[in-house]
């Protein structure tokens, strides 16, 4: 099975977040076979179930290097690593910052409407996998595989 | 990927339309069109979420703050035309059946 490897190194602040869940969605796309962008107004379009799992989990990582690892300051960078195959994606998200202890995060009381603390929670349970490897570097590992519940529907000859 | 938002009142009631990206550096802005909203005390609310394309958990969050601002003063809030991605993450926290989505 091949695998193709795509970089890109964007400024650890939440301003360049669009770039990096763009960058992202388009390997999601290599995997699902999904659209990413419409054909006819250009709109951003996130839709199918695989991209959809996964561009949630990287938002809710993204904000939180920026966030927690970087102070909101944007003081270093996040290199994105993304290995695309055609039945999984696997992105790492490495940064210089401060490491986070994902041990210390409770998980949500869903049934009391939380105001916040659910990032991880939505991170962890849209993804197949998901590692946190405390550096310097610090490192996140997300993977997703193409399931038959996420996979491109493949219409039968009659 | 960004957001914008409009209120449109009809008979007297709000409708509170979000459009694009429902995220951590749009949330704010919403968060001071829900203060205004509030001020207002209004018995209902409809948050039009068809032209939503992607929400995270500050966005949630946002909407977690409007649903109980609403409830607090006796209101009711309908969310009506969600679909795709956040209608994914509404489901993940269970959030669908709490704000009503079909």
């Amino acid at each position: 099975m091949s695998v193709a490897t795509l970089r890109l190194t964007v400024p650890g602040h939440l301003r360049y977040r669009s770039v990096a869940v763009r960058f992202v969605a388009e390997a999601c796309r290599l995997v699902s076979g999904a659209r990413v962008f419409d054909d006819h107004t250009g709109a951003f379009e996130v839709n199918h179930p695989f991209d959809t799992a996964f561009v949630s989990a990287f938002m809710e990582i993204f904000n939180n290097v920026a966030l927690h690892a970087y102070r909101g300051t944007g003081s270093g960078d996040i290199e994105l690593v993304a290995s695309v195959s055609s039945t999984a994606l696997t992105v790492e998200l490495r940064d210089a910052g401060v490491a986070f202890n994902i041990d210390a995060i409770p998980e949500p009381e869903l049934d009391a409407l939380p105001e916040g603390g659910m990032g991880i929670h939505i991170a962890r349970t849209m993804l197949d996998e998901m590692k946190y490897l405390p550096g310097p570097p610090n490192v996140w590992r997300l993977t997703k595989r193409l399931t038959p519940a996420t996979a491109p529907e493949v219409s039968q000859p009659a | 990927m960004s957001a914008s938002f409009d209120v449109q009142t009809q008979h007297g009631q709000p409708t509170l339309l979000i459009r694009g990206s429902l995220d951590i550096n749009s949330a704010p802005s919403l968060a001071e069109r829900i203060d205004q909203l509030l001020a207002t005390k209004p018995p209902r609310v409809v948050v039009d979420l068809s032209a939503l394309d992607l929400i995270d958990s500050s966005g949630v969050a946002a909407l977690v703050k409007l649903y109980k601002g609403i409830r607090a003063q006796g209101g009711q809030l309908e969310m009506k035309g969600t679909r795709d991605q956040p209608l994914a993450i509404f489901k993940l926290l269970r959030m669908d059946k709490v704000f009503g989505i079909v």
